[in-house]
């Protein structure tokens, strides 16, 4: 009965019908009754009902009581009446929902004892002086007389009724509901043994009246009444009492019963009395035995909240983190079920990607949970919980007017009553569990209050634990997916070179081998001793890589590499194997073998064509020598000519002079040698075929090129200056190459002072050496190159010579780079072109 | 009747030549005085003494041409033989418009050289010419002047 009109349309029906009864019930001389049910229907309706609504319900009684009393007494009487049965009710009423925490309920001791002393005690006692004064005033009956009858019948009537209606209203269709056949039988038999028990003692049913006289009937019905209240409570006791005081009280009205044999009016004072107290323990009782019983119910209750906490608490240590998520949802349900909630969700925002995780569970099987938006819905409540606070209400109207936004979004979703607990991850509240109620309002005892804090606590810890093991995942999860989409073969070894672990490709690499190699071997075999053990079979560079492997092993280096060729099935396969260090306690190494054949191959066909074109080049560039080296053979040749006709004409003159022969003799060997030297250098120059790395002195090589062009020079006029490093200048180098690249320098020089006619026409040619660097400089004072061009001297084809090839500097630049060196161009400061490349230095005993 | 024997001056950089020219020359019954360079030539001094230079025309420093010039500014009309180990046209048209009576590429053949030197050493024991004579040496307009 929830409509406000129609539960005080009920209110005076209900009124209107009491009253009647109550008038039926007067037993003469005097005016009150001796069960007067509308102050109780009234005080029933206050008790169950906020006191803003009270207005109502006295204002429907209003015409009720007029209604009820008009035909009997006068206007004014009536009035008066009705104002004390009012100020009855409200007494009470106002008594208890000052005093008792709830003043519909009658299961605690406290709140009965509440009830005795307001409804049934202080309120009749206060209101019936009036009422008897105005009784007395009106009719002219007995003040005393009239005071007391209705003291005690008002007394009665709220002792008896009043828990009666109330527990019929708030417990009693709820109970109808869900109580067992077997319970609602036992309470039809118990009712109905009273009946028959109470009608035979009050003599209604069979005719023996005072058959057994006084108190004794008693006897028989108190056990009825007991029974009752045990194992019904307070509803049972306050049926009981109604349904036995009824029948006595029709009884003596009739004259039957046990006091049938008293006056009438002491008859009547007697059963009010006796009723009234025997009403006080039995509802005290009732109140006990309930007491008790919630007390064993919570106690239960708080041990099975216990265990299941117990319960998620353990289940979310043993589980690993991928199945706490499955796990949540069976926690929400254990949890909605244990703390009898409608709904169940909690919130959590993921720390990875700031999104929330939203767990829920409903009691009605099959609908979804709850869908919110916090931050708009519910702004007051987020507040709350960020700062670590619960929220509590068992009512809406609990909530602050701060939470106005709040209460109108829980109205809107249907929620009655809430607690809602913050999740909070050290300091920071990283979500919350709700819990709601939608059919009815509910409290939240404390109790439960701190056991959904403990679970919040367990659950918080759960996910914070699952995104600690999630991130640990990811991150291994991706370093498993880059070992395994590696194209090179990886191996992690431990401390003694044993295989721990292996890549898929190092795998596939095992298995495609040919023969065996120390590179594809079966986790748990020691690659070390593989290595060292092809050593001593003598296979190429096993000795390097098993030396390299020890050196990142036991002696602390950083990094080995090697390339390795290995003859494969078909082919020549190149390798390079790679050691570094595992970052571990226990120490060990990763090594990674990727095949390079390819690029090896590419490398070598590079190499060749660079090789080609440098001898190209080179005979193209003695090709422009042909004067000079003419020159430098035509000195010796000349020599040997003249010599050697000088020496025949010696002859021819008569005896020849001997000594003047062997001098003869001796230059013509000499410049024979002179020749040959000449034609070395050449072929030098000339020769085709595979580089060779040697440590080489720059100062010698410069020294050299610049011998060969001699004459050159002096031909074309100018002079080439040496301004060499004190020390050798060690590099590691081809030395045609090296050679190749001054001789095109020094020619360009040449070639540049060649255009600029008549001046200062000399060629400075400077080296240097740093710890690092071999650097090489030729100075001409020619025409300088163009900062535009400057950028594009060294690619191919570019030239501004009319016969030149733009080769000769992109040559040089791929042998200096070649070389891991650089080449470049800048301006001479006092005119003329500067070109400068360097090396990395050689230490003087390469290993 | 001794007729004194003509002396030949050789300035060549290159060591060997000059001992192998200088051995061809005296072979051929000449006097012969050799310098490594230019500069060693003209501090000498007394060029007149000579009946016919022997210069490399490539030299370190200053090149035969160089010298010639040196002397014909001087003043000497003295009969020049030049060598070269890389002979160019434009050069011994040079040499031969300073005075030069030859100019041979080395290696050259001896009996050429020699006959080179005996026509320089016989026109060089003749009475000076102006230098307008020589230029055109076969005219019969020479003593006209």
């Amino acid at each position: 009965v929830s409509h406000p009109a129609a539960t005080a349309l009920l209110v005076a029906v209900a009124y209107y019908a009491g009253a009647n009864l109550g008038l039926v019930l007067r037993l003469p001389p005097a005016t009150p009754s001796v069960l007067w049910p509308p102050n109780t229907i009234l005080t029933a309706a206050l008790l169950m009902s906020p006191p803003r609504h009270w207005w109502r319900y006295l204002l429907a009684a209003l015409p009720a009581h007029l209604l009820a009393e008009l035909g009997v007494f006068p206007l004014t009487l009536v009035l008066a009446l009705f104002v004390t049965n009012c100020s009855q009710a409200l007494i009470a009423a106002a008594a208890l929902w000052r005093f008792s925490d709830a003043p519909a309920r009658f299961d605690t001791l406290r709140r009965v004892t509440l009830f005795i002393l307001s409804a049934g005690l202080a309120a009749p006692f206060l209101s019936s002086f009036v009422d008897a004064a105005a009784v007395t005033v009106t009719l002219g009956e007995s003040y005393w007389l009239v005071w007391r009858t209705r003291l005690f019948s008002n007394v009665l009537t709220e002792l008896v009724l009043g828990p009666a209606i109330v527990l019929a209203l708030s417990a009693g269709p709820a109970w109808l509901r869900n109580a067992s056949r077997a319970r609602k039988t036992e309470a039809a038999l118990l009712v109905a043994a009273l009946t028959l028990v109470g009608g035979w003692v009050f003599g209604i049913v069979t005719d023996s009246s005072g058959l057994i006289p006084g108190g004794s009937v008693l006897v028989f019905l108190l056990p009825l009444i007991l029974l009752m209240t045990v194992m019904f409570g307070p509803g049972g006791a306050s049926l009981a009492l109604l349904t036995t005081s009824v029948i006595a009280i029709v009884a003596g009205a009739h004259g039957h019963g046990p006091f049938a044999s008293l006056p009438r009016g002491d008859a009547v004072l007697a059963l009010q009395l006796l009723f009234s107290g025997m009403a006080i323990p039995i509802l005290c009782l009732a109140a006990v035995i309930m007491e008790r019983r919630q007390a064993v119910r919570d106690l239960a209750e708080q041990l099975r909240l216990e265990m299941l906490l117990s319960r998620l608490c353990t289940t979310f240590l043993r589980l690993p983190s991928y199945e706490i998520e499955g796990a949540f949802a069976r926690s929400m349900r254990q949890i909605g079920e244990a703390a009898g909630v409608d709904q169940v969700i909690l919130w959590w925002q993921r720390r990875s990607d700031e999104r929330v995780a939203r767990y829920t569970w409903s009691a009605v099987r099959g609908t979804p949970g709850l869908v919110v938006r916090p931050e708009h819905e519910f702004p007051w409540t987020l507040a709350q919980v960020r700062v670590d606070e619960a929220v509590v209400f068992s009512r809406l109207e609990e909530l602050p007017s701060a939470a106005a936004r709040d209460v109108e979004s829980f109205r809107w979703h249907g929620i009655r009553s809430a607690i809602i607990v913050p999740l909070v991850e050290t300091v920071q509240a990283r979500g919350t569990l709700c819990l709601f109620t939608m059919a009815t309002e509910r409290t939240w005892p404390e109790g439960l209050q701190q056991w959904l804090r403990l679970v919040g606590e367990a659950l918080t810890s759960a996910l914070a634990r699952k995104e600690a093991e999630d991130a640990l995942r990811a991150s291994e999860l991706s370093k498993s997916a880059i070992l395994t989409s590696l194209s090179s073969a990886v191996a992690v070894l431990d401390l003694e070179g044993r295989i721990v672990d292996v890549n898929a490709r190092w795998v596939r690499t095992a298995a495609e081998a040919v023969r065996p190699t120390p590179a594809g071997l079966a986790v748990g075999a020691n690659l070390l001793h593989a290595w060292q053990q092809a050593a001593r079979d003598g296979v190429p560079s096993a000795s390097e890589a098993a030396a390299g492997i020890v050196g990142v092993l036991r002696n602390g280096h950083k990094e080995f590499s090697l390339e390795y060729s290995s003859r494969g099935p078909a082919r020549e396969q190149w390798f390079v194997m790679s050691v570094v260090p595992l970052d571990h306690v226990d120490g060990g190494a990763v090594v990674s073998s990727t095949e390079i054949t390819e690029r090896k191959e590419a490398e070598l066909e590079v190499q060749r064509s660079r090789q080609e074109l440098a001898h190209f080049a080179r005979v193209s560039t003695v090709g422009q020598l042909t004067a000079s080296i003419a020159h430098e053979l035509n000195q010796p040749l000349t020599g040997i000519l003249t010599n050697a006709r000088a020496g025949l004409r010696f002859l021819d003159a008569g005896p020849p002079d001997v000594a003047e022969l062997r001098d003869i003799l001796s230059d013509i060997v000499d410049d024979d040698k002179r020749a040959a030297v000449v034609i070395q250098r050449l072929r030098e120059i000339l020769r085709k075929g595979e580089i060779q790395r040697a440590l080489l002195d720059v100062n010698v090589l410069v020294a050299d090129v610049v011998r060969l062009l001699n004459s050159d020079a002096i031909i074309r006029n100018m002079a080439v200056t040496l301004d060499l490093h004190p020390q050798p200048v060690l590099a590691y180098g081809d030395r045609v190459e090296l050679q190749q690249v001054i001789l095109n320098l020094l020619i360009n020089a040449m070639d540049a002072m060649t255009e600029v006619g008549e001046g200062d026409r000399t060629i400075v040619v400077t080296t240097e050496a740093t710890l690092e660097t071999v650097h090489v400089a030729v100075r001409d004072r020619g025409k300088g190159v163009s900062v535009n061009g400057s950028d594009r001297l060294f690619e191919p084809f570019f030239t501004t010579k009319p016969s030149g090839m733009g080769m000769g500097l992109a040559i040089a630049r791929s042998v200096i780079e070649g070389h891991g060196g650089l080449i470049w161009a800048t301006e001479n400061a006092g005119g003329g072109a500067v070109f400068h490349f360097a090396l990395p230095a050689a230490v003087a005993d390469p290993v | 009747v001794t007729v004194p024997r003509a002396r030949v001056v050789v300035v060549d950089d290159d060591a060997s030549v000059r001992r192998g020219l200088d051995r061809l020359l005296r072979s051929a019954g000449y006097d012969v005085e050799t310098f490594a360079s230019a500069r060693a030539f003209l501090d000498r001094g007394d060029y007149n003494r000579a009946d016919c230079l022997v210069f490399d025309v490539r030299m370190p420093g200053q090149t035969g041409l160089d010298l010639q010039k040196v002397l014909v500014e001087a003043g000497y009309d003295l009969p020049i033989l030049f060598v070269t180990g890389h002979a160019e046209l434009p050069m011994a048209a040079q040499a031969l418009k300073g005075g030069a009576v030859d100019f041979m590429a080395k290696p050259f053949d001896d009996d050429m050289f020699l006959e080179a030197v005996r026509q320089a050493t016989l026109r060089g024991r003749q009475p000076r010419r102006t230098d307008a004579d020589r230029v055109r040496p076969a005219s019969g307009d020479t003593g006209s002047r």
